[in-house]
């Protein structure tokens, strides 16, 4: 019996009605105990996901495909993926010795921080999504994150499912030995393209330096490549998406064809993880296709609010995010209004140079009428813009609600991007103004 | 009247949204019916730098900068010849770096320089960098204003003989060392990302002008309404107390 650990899971059990039960238990545990996260006794399966875009998504549709294939599943749904959040969640699925009471615990995990917990999660599965250029001041440089990660799975023995159309994830299969290797790819399509403007990684080998060739890109560097002199990237999948139908939201692996549930690429790439990982456990991939069907995605994911007319917000965090939202939003008929938050807080990333590497000069068609920039950095956000000859369709108001107040004025359908902290106030401010 | 700038490995060392830095240039001329035309060259291709009126080139990780820098060092000859036929330059973090003596990265690997100025480079621990909002009190041309951006280098740069200008909030070449980048009459060279121009057109007005001096002699640019600009700096300047 642990003291401790018990005053943990007696804050946890008080505040959960109340809705703050996803961070402060694991503050305290860590406050009460730094090591508490070394002493869980985990389940017989453990599954981290981690990656730079599409981790939640993942990790959910993961968690809910085991479940609904029986397995008692515990998972960090909301996306709490640092060490608190993590501690949060074992604390209070334990009993009093610490054993963590579950079959399986599908667990997010930040990709700068993976490295220090992956020893401690004693995983048996690690899913890699993608790395894509992703607030740089918090990062440092890509090689940084992918070496580290190269360097804790080195004498892995579990499975390692990663995307094999990322050139930056496939190169951790070169150095973990040690592991089973299971990659995902999706065929070629109708988004597929020849060539891109999108990509500022994968462009050469990762172990000889020579330039990669792609057969086609899918979205950002992600797409079939390989390298000519020394064959890297020539991967045999053991799950490879054959067909995509858009028209009907399907995709079709190992001859079973699955619902698509958001109906984008970048999402049937987080649907193939999930079917490798069932395939890997043995487990029928029914259960994934029965949870793409209902799957109610996380909040400001497409999510949709009733103002005067309808109005979408999507969380954008990075280059790739920001394109792949204004193609969903470009896709949407008729004329609409674009709202763009952006923030430079903490868990945004201090350097909001990344609108720079984003498309936004899409957005210079008819169909947008005014682009209305707010958030601390709403200036930058304009100039941006501005230098897109966006000139005379665009709005400063720095004030998030009165950003929403004009959009609802507007009458016309409109599509808000926001940054990580830009999401949470002004879903507040939605919900407070959406007719119900 | 044309201006012709030559925008150096675009494809690998386009970290930051440097690529901005290229945007406002372009748009800023055509506003002033000044022609201006945008040459993209990587590893490998023939160029002769003194054709050109401009010559830019962005920062990038360590590997893409292992990847250029023998192609770069391979032009020294052109780029010294441009020098003397009076280029302007822009150079941006690891452009900034590769025209001094060396630069000697996280692992310790010392990579040449151009050796074109006295200023040499060496890199901390990956762990430790400059990186933030900066303000910069710049003096260029006769004229004095500030500037911002955002800095994130591991690489210390030292022996500058004359900076871009004064910190006033944030580190500067090296550890809270109070002086940023390098200016002389043809070369800027500067850590400053966020990207540098858009939120700093006077900059950008004074490098299209030391560029149009190569072949036009003094030019007085029209003035253009530069608000939004003057917000998004304003914004950051005095979020930064400066």
């Amino acid at each position: 019996m642990d003291l401790k650990l018990k005053l943990v899971q007696t804050v946890h059990k008080l505040l959960k009605p109340t809705g703050r039960g996803g961070s402060f238990p694991g503050v305290l545990a860590l406050k009460l105990d730094p090591e508490m996260l070394t002493k869980f006794r985990m389940p017989g399966i453990v599954v981290l996901v981690t990656g730079t875009n599409g981790k939640t998504t993942t990790s959910n549709l993961i968690a809910e495909s085991l479940r609904k294939a029986g397995l008692n599943t515990i998972n960090n749904r909301r996306g709490d993926n640092l060490n608190v959040g993590i501690t949060t969640l074992l604390a209070s699925n334990c009993d009093s010795h610490y054993n963590v009471q579950a079959d399986a615990a599908v667990i997010e995990v930040d990709e700068l921080t993976v490295f220090r917990q992956f020893d401690n999660l004693h995983p048996t599965h690690l899913v890699v999504t993608n790395f894509f250029r992703d607030q740089l001041d918090r990062a440092g440089e890509m090689e940084t994150i992918i070496r580290k990660i190269q360097a804790v799975t080195e004498n892995f023995e579990g499975h390692l499912i990663l995307n094999g159309d990322d050139p930056n994830v496939v190169r951790i299969a070169d150095t973990a030995k040690k592991a089973q290797i299971n990659f995902f790819s999706v065929g070629k399509n109708k988004v597929s393209r020849k060539t891109t403007d999108e990509a500022s990684e994968g462009k050469f080998c990762p172990r000889c330096g020579h330039p990669l060739i792609y057969d086609y890109y899918q979205y950002s560097h992600i797409g079939r490549f390989s390298c000519k002199r020394d064959g890297f990237g020539e991967i045999t999948p053991e799950t490879l998406v054959t067909k995509v139908d858009y028209e009907n939201a399907s995709f079709t692996c190992d001859n079973k064809v699955f619902h698509s549930f958001i109906n984008t690429i970048y999402a049937i790439y987080n649907c193939a993880a999930v079917v490798t990982v069932l395939k890997t456990l043995n487990l029928n991939t029914d259960a994934a296709d029965a949870v793409f069907r209902s799957f109610v995605l996380k909040e400001g994911r497409n999510e949709v609010f009733e103002l005067s007319k309808p109005c979408v917000i999507n969380l954008v965090k990075n280059p790739t995010g920001a394109n792949e939202v204004m193609k969903y939003i470009l896709g949407q008929p008729g004329d609409k209004n674009v709202c763009i938050f952006l923030n430079d807080n903490d868990q945004d990333g201090h350097d909001v140079s990344w609108i720079w590497d984003a498309h936004f000069e899409r957005l210079n068609i008819p169909e947008v009428k005014t682009i209305v920039c707010s958030g601390l950095r709403a200036y930058d956000m304009a100039l941006r813009l501005k230098y897109e000859g966006l000139e005379d369709r665009i709005i400063v108001i720095e004030d998030a609600s009165k950003a929403v107040d004009w959009l609802d004025q507007a009458d016309m359908n409109s599509h808000i991007i926001a940054t990580y902290t830009a999401l949470h106030s002004t879903r507040a401010i939605l919900r407070k103004k959406a007719r119900k | 009247m044309n201006l012709k700038i030559l925008w150096i490995y675009n494809d690998l060392m386009d970290l930051y949204g440097d690529k901005g830095n290229a945007e406002v240039l372009r748009v800023r001329c055509e506003k002033r019916g000044i022609a201006c035309e945008i040459d993209k060259k990587s590893i490998g291709d023939e160029i002769d730098i003194s054709d050109y009126d401009l010559f830019f080139m962005g920062g990038g990780a360590d590997r893409e900068q292992g990847l250029i820098y023998r192609d770069l060092l391979a032009r020294k000859r052109s780029i010294v010849k441009a020098m003397e036929e009076k280029t302007a330059f822009l150079l941006i973090c690891g452009g900034y770096q590769l025209f001094g003596k060396y630069y000697k990265d996280q692992d310790g690997e010392v990579v040449d320089g151009l050796g074109i100025f006295d200023y040499y480079t060496e890199s901390t621990d990956r762990d430790h960098r400059c990186i933030g909002n900066i303000a910069v009190e710049v003096t260029m041309d006769g004229e004095t204003f500030k500037a911002v951006g955002f800095e994130n280098h591991g690489g210390q740069t030292k022996n500058v003989s004359a900076s871009l200008g004064k910190v006033l909030y944030g580190h500067g070449n090296a550890f809270n060392c109070g002086e940023e980048g390098f200016l002389n009459d043809q070369v800027l060279a500067t850590y400053m990302h966020g990207p540098l121009l858009p939120k700093n057109p006077k900059i950008a007005d004074l490098l299209i002008k030391r560029a149009l001096k190569k072949r036009y002699g003094d030019v007085t640019l029209e003035p253009l309404d530069d608000t939004m600009e003057d917000q998004a700096r304003e914004v950051m300047l005095k979020r930064l107390k400066v």
